[in-house]
């Protein structure tokens, strides 16, 4: 039972003051997570804590290896808007 | 609100602050004593500063609280010039020995700010630590912050022991409603909050922020991005509130939002204000509160003067290189500064003393004009037509010469109706001098000149290495001697 950090962090840092079980650390390419200690913030906190501050969306997964901040729930870009933008940029 | 009428000259108004009109009042003319002694070499909170002195930031805090709609922490660039944007993070170590590094071989650098690239009371442990061991090892250096305010209140007491006596708080909104289209969310007491409820905590702990800074006798400058259509016409309310808790200068600065920067503004096509929209704003919150206009926007690592970023010769492999004695740099930037302190001041004399001079001359009943300066420091034109990064942007009228903002040279373009990808950089620059009558410079060439004119900018370099606000009267005075200042032909105010 553990988050899982992947490789569309930025090591921004905010996640890792915030979790209570010291279980995030740096790393490179990006941020780890250590299975071991992630306790899912259970008995501490109602929400995953990193997952909770983190500002990129899809880069924290659950233990069912879902994303816990899927594409447009924090910016409130709608994906297919986000992909028209990025695929016109790629064109230029 | 209403926004003031197109041409409307700012002396009509009632209640004009003395610092944005005339040429006798420089932006901080108008301030208490104890505060102009304290801002007077800070380029950020001084426009005149701003032509002397170098600032930098250092970029040792990348964690965010809150998200705003105008900034994406995923495409940092080193292209890119905006705030949020950095080309490498740095430990309190590295901090540290960067400023001692610009210190000493820009000696007119008098601010260190941390101003991310997240916000810097987010990471608390790396901006303190900068912040006690710069004020112990370089004591003269002035020190300040730049912040959203969600953890202000708590940060109050750290931020006073530091000395740090310069603040600036992002305040965008004072109503949560305004608040929710701008703000989707922020990370408090353990939890994501979104929406008008997330925007309402925000504001009251700017507000409480404000005060808590205020009672400390802490300077407080408040930044608000203009977003039309969202708070523009909200701004003159934000300006007059925080201007009754005490904060001395309001900084409202356009919106940047562009596709390829993958902001939600910037993705859902919400447009930036254009420079008269912003400049209406600003004259019409001018009467309450005293506007900053010189502001670059710039990054959260940027080194150098106002206009410029010099942050690629202090990359931390240079840095490492060199070998810094900061007390003999210490002792030259004393120098230094005390030279420039007194040009400043004989500066500020002698434009009193003309300006004087001519309230008693004949009054003049001609139009407002717009002109563009090209310059790179020391209150002088003083830069050639195609070499210019940036336009500074002045108004004369019979009260005066007033700064008004700047304007790029080299904006990027989007590839828009009113900026095709066909246009020539030499087009850009001057269809980003829209609205402007004439261009002041050192010299321009044969090419610009042509389609200056055809543009209905007159290209002007007959007044090089002059005081920029004496050369802007003068050309004022011959265009209004030719006939070309009465209100028939006033130009038609572009909308670019």
């Amino acid at each position: 039972m553990a988050v899982k950090i992947i490789e569309s962090c930025v090591n921004c840092f905010a996640c890792l003051p915030v979790c209570p079980s010291n279980a995030i650390y740096e790393a490179k390419p990006h941020f780890l997570v250590d299975a071991k200690k992630c306790t899912e913030c259970e008995g501490a906190f109602a929400d995953f804590q990193c997952a909770s501050i983190c500002p990129i969306e899809g880069a924290i997964l659950n233990s069912f290896g879902e994303e816990i901040n899927p594409a447009g729930s924090l910016t409130g870009i709608p994906p297919e808007k986000m992909a028209e933008a990025m695929a016109e940029l790629q064109a230029h | 609100m209403q926004l003031p009428v197109l041409n409307n000259v700012p002396e009509a108004k009632s209640g004009c602050a003395a610092s944005s009109c005339g040429s006798t009042d420089s932006q901080i003319d108008s301030l208490p004593d104890a505060i102009r002694e304290k801002v007077q070499n800070h380029p950020c909170y001084s426009e005149d500063a701003h032509h002397y002195f170098a600032r930098m930031h250092v970029a040792v805090a990348p964690a965010c609280n809150i998200q705003c709609h105008y900034c994406n922490r995923k495409y940092d660039c080193a292209n890119e010039s905006r705030p949020g944007v950095v080309s490498e993070v740095l430990t309190p170590d590295q901090a540290v020995k960067k400023t001692m590094a610009v210190a000493a071989n820009i000696p007119q650098m008098t601010v260190l700010g941390i101003a991310g690239p997240g916000d810097p009371l987010a990471n608390p442990e790396k901006t303190f630590e900068t912040f006690r061991r710069l004020s112990e090892e370089a004591p003269d250096i002035k020190l300040c912050v730049s912040t959203n305010g969600l953890a202000l209140p708590a940060a109050v007491e750290e931020l006073a022991k530091h000395n740090i006596d310069h603040v600036t708080i992002t305040i965008n909104c004072v109503d949560p409603e305004i608040g929710a289209k701008i703000y989707p969310w922020i990370f408090w007491n353990n939890r994501r909050i979104k929406g008008v409820k997330a925007a309402k905590i925000l504001i009251e702990q700017q507000q409480k922020g404000l005060e808590m800074l205020i009672a400390k006798g802490i300077l407080v400058k408040v930044n608000s991005v203009m977003i039309p259509g969202i708070n523009d016409e909200h701004l003159a309310e934000v300006s007059r509130v925080v201007k009754s808790k005490g904060a001395f200068l309001h900084n409202v600065m356009p919106l940047i939002a562009e596709a390829e920067h993958g902001t939600f503004y910037g993705v859902m096509g919400q447009r930036g204000p254009t420079p008269e929209e912003l400049q209406d704003l600003q004259d019409s919150c001018s009467g309450d509160m005293n506007m900053m206009r010189h502001c670059r926007q710039c990054r959260a690592d940027a080194v150098g003067m106002l206009g410029e970023d010099r942050g690629d010769e202090f990359t931390l492999d240079k840095i490492e290189d060199m070998d810094i004695d900061y007390q003999a740099a210490m002792e030259k930037r004393k120098v230094i500064h005390a030279a420039i302190q007194e040009e400043m001041d004989s500066k500020r004399l002698e434009k009193a003393q003309k300006a004087e001079a001519q309230k008693q001359a004949e009054r003049m009943t001609t139009r407002p004009v717009l002109m563009a300066v090209a310059t790179s420091g020391q209150g002088v034109i003083n830069v050639h037509f195609g070499h210019a990064k940036e336009f500074l942007i002045y108004e004369a009228s019979p009260s005066g010469v007033r700064f008004i903002s700047h304007r790029k040279a080299d904006a990027y373009c989007s590839g828009d109706i009113s900026c095709g990808e066909t246009e020539s950089t030499l087009q850009r620059t001057i269809h980003s001098l829209a609205g402007c009558e004439a261009v002041l410079c050192s010299k321009v060439g044969y090419e610009p000149w042509e389609m200056l004119e055809k543009a209905g900018i007159m290209p002007n370099g007959e007044h090089a290495m002059e005081n920029i606000e004496d050369a802007v009267m003068a050309v004022y005075r011959e265009m209004a001697k030719a006939g070309k200042l009465t209100a028939e032909n006033a130009p038609i105010r572009a909308s670019a």
